[in-house]
């Protein structure tokens, strides 16, 4: 299968009446099979078209839901473009992202409902704004109005396996993130080329945050393509009772809720046996954790065996669809990230994995100059430094690129933060690190501020302090700073007269 | 608040601090050492334990020990 039209009409047609997606309402779970599901979405398919949407960029904002699946599905099986978009993310943000991708129209979560007017004023190029809502909502249209304009007219195009089906936002390491472009074909070939098998009707629970490839394609795209029914963890507040709720087989983690689930199991009464907790804890019939986006400790593998729960470590990235390898049931090794998948192959170049394969990106939107940089004659250069051991399972022990990797599998540019905070008169230079999984800013303040405006040095610490909550403020959680380390020194350079930023921590 | 202890106890599950050496001051991440989602996670244990229902765009803004109590204390009156 080489596009999503052809892998959706395949779980339409094979699980028709099978659930397709669960979520809760109000503590009730709601159900719709991929029949009810389907219908939804070839109404708003055909809506789209008959709105004259035909080869262009339609974004979403929102968590997941039942409705930005169906809106999501309804793109990418016609011909349009899908531009997820965090959130999460300060409203000035969006509006850049919507602007860039030149979104034409935009598909917004009613948490979200604010932005609209925002929206109208700042981003000329969107046509249409609907909810992703199925209630009447006054004033606004909403997905229920794209369904509409559909109905009965099955007018419909589709799209080629080269066409662009997704561009997902990533962090840049020149600070400006950028658009990955995943074809059909990208993303079709990592759904087949991820090999595990379960019966139709498993079970899976979507607990990471949908706009991310790693959760739309293997969550949904994959989820989809076995029969299972996807269930929609609400809030990471209640990820354990939802487990509780939704029972899953299979789920997919960052590391970071591997190690908070960890603290939870270990902080119990240990007269509670293993296997009574587990259930409370995963619910009962949880088999498999998938995890990938940041390095996992293999100590937790062990741990949560001891649980009955079999934990695989992947590795991938939004430019490659987004996976590259896995330890799957067959074949796993504790500490490798797994066997490159059958359609990538991989080569290093001074130490750094380089993949070339059918679910390497086409490029990045409208920046020829990044795409040039990283991808290379077909090869991507991935900016993380590995080998492959002599039974063929990759592992991962080092960067190239200058990102910061937290555990929630978040891809901090330390200097996107830092180009903002430098923004203020006080903060002369600064350097963001990553440290015990968080974000720290060491500050070296304007001298000239200092003197001119004679502030003491216990002073200059709360002003600064006040910079990072005023940023901290318009930030989603994880970009924020929660260490300061007020330099008494300025940094050292090299001989161009840039930053040393390995030696960002030494002061004298 | 009357259920200190139990609170401090649900809280020294994330941390390597111990319930009767937690200060009001001390604040979750920066010196608990708490993750985004290991916070999250505590609010809906509290949720389950106190059986009362957080708004989560308020509980995200809490940031030290005292600040949680007072949260829970003022939803627990009502």
């Amino acid at each position: 299968m080489k596009t999503i039209g052809e892998l959706w009409e395949h779980a339409l047609t094979s699980y028709a009446d099978l659930p397709a997606v669960r979520w809760l309402e109000k503590k009730n779970v709601k159900e719709r099979s991929y029949r009810e599901l389907g219908e939804g979405i070839a109404a708003v398919r055909s809506g789209l078209a008959e709105e004259g949407f035909h080869k262009e960029h339609i974004a979403l904002i929102g968590t997941s839901s039942v409705e930005w699946v169906t809106a999501y599905f309804a793109i990418t099986t016609g011909d349009n473009v899908a531009v997820p978009l965090d959130a999460g993310l300060p409203a000035e943000d969006l509006i850049e992202l919507l602007n860039r991708a030149h979104a034409k129209a935009l598909f917004l979560s009613p948490k979200n409902k604010k932005l609209a007017e925002q929206v109208r004023v700042s981003c000329p190029e969107v046509q249409k704004i609907w909810l992703l809502t199925e209630a009447e909502d006054a004033g606004m249209e909403t997905i229920e109005d794209v369904k509409a304009s559909g109905a009965g007219k099955e007018k419909e195009f589709h799209a080629q396996p080269e066409d662009v089906a997704t561009i997902i936002y990533t962090s840049g390491t020149t600070g400006k993130s950028k658009g990955v472009m995943l074809t059909q074909e990208n993303i079709a070939t990592n759904v087949e080329s991820v090999q595990y098998e379960k019966e139709p009707g498993c079970v899976m629970m979507s607990v990471l945050p949908i706009h991310h490839a790693f959760c739309l394609v293997m969550d949904w795209l994959k989820g989809f393509s076995l029969g299972a029914v996807v269930c929609i963890n609400d809030s990471y507040m209640h990820m354990v009772r939802n487990m509780g709720i939704f029972k899953p087989e299979v789920v997919l983690m960052v590391p970071m809720m591997i190690e908070m689930i960890y603290k939870r199991l270990a902080a119990a009464d240990p007269s509670i046996p293993k296997s009574v907790l587990a259930e409370k804890v995963f619910g009962g019939n949880l088999e498999i954790i998938f995890t990938g986006g940041a390095h996992l400790d293999p100590y937790y593998i062990d741990r949560f065996a001891e649980y009955g729960v079999e934990v695989y470590e992947g590795y991938g990235m939004s430019e490659c669809s987004p996976v590259i390898s896995s330890n799957t049931p067959e074949h796993h090794k504790k500490g490798s990230i797994g066997k490159p998948l059958p359609n990538v192959e991989v080569r290093f170049e001074d130490g750094e994995i380089q993949v070339r394969g059918s679910s390497v990106m086409k490029g990045y939107f409208e920046m020829p100059q990044e795409t040039e940089e990283t991808l290379k004659d077909g090869w991507l250069h991935t900016g993380d430094k590995g080998y492959i051991d002599e039974d063929g399972f990759l592992f991962i022990n080092g960067r190239v690129k200058n990102l910061i990797i937290l555990s929630n599998g978040e891809n901090i540019s330390p200097e996107e933060i830092e180009n903002k905070l430098a923004l203020d008169p006080l903060v002369g230079e600064v350097v963001v690190t990553g440290e015990n999984n968080a974000l720290t800013a060491r500050i070296y303040a304007d001298q000239d501020v200092i003197k001119m405006k004679e502030i003491s040095e216990d002073a200059v610490k709360t002003g600064l302090q006040e910079v990072l909550d005023n940023y901290n403020r318009t930030q989603p959680t994880y970009r924020q700073i929660t260490g300061l380390v007020v330099r008494k020194n300025p940094f050292i350079r090299n001989a161009t007269g840039k930053i040393k930023r390995t030696e960002a921590e030494i002061d004298g | 608040m009357d259920n200190a202890l139990e609170f401090k106890k649900i809280v020294a599950q994330y941390t390597e601090i111990k319930a009767e050496d937690m200060t009001d001051d001390m604040r979750f991440r920066e010196d608990l050492g708490f993750s985004s989602l290991d916070f999250m996670s505590l609010l809906g244990e509290l949720e389950d334990t106190f059986d009362v229902e957080l708004e989560q765009e308020d509980a995200v803004k809490v940031r030290t020990i005292g600040e949680a109590m007072e949260m829970l204390e003022s939803l627990t009156e009502e």
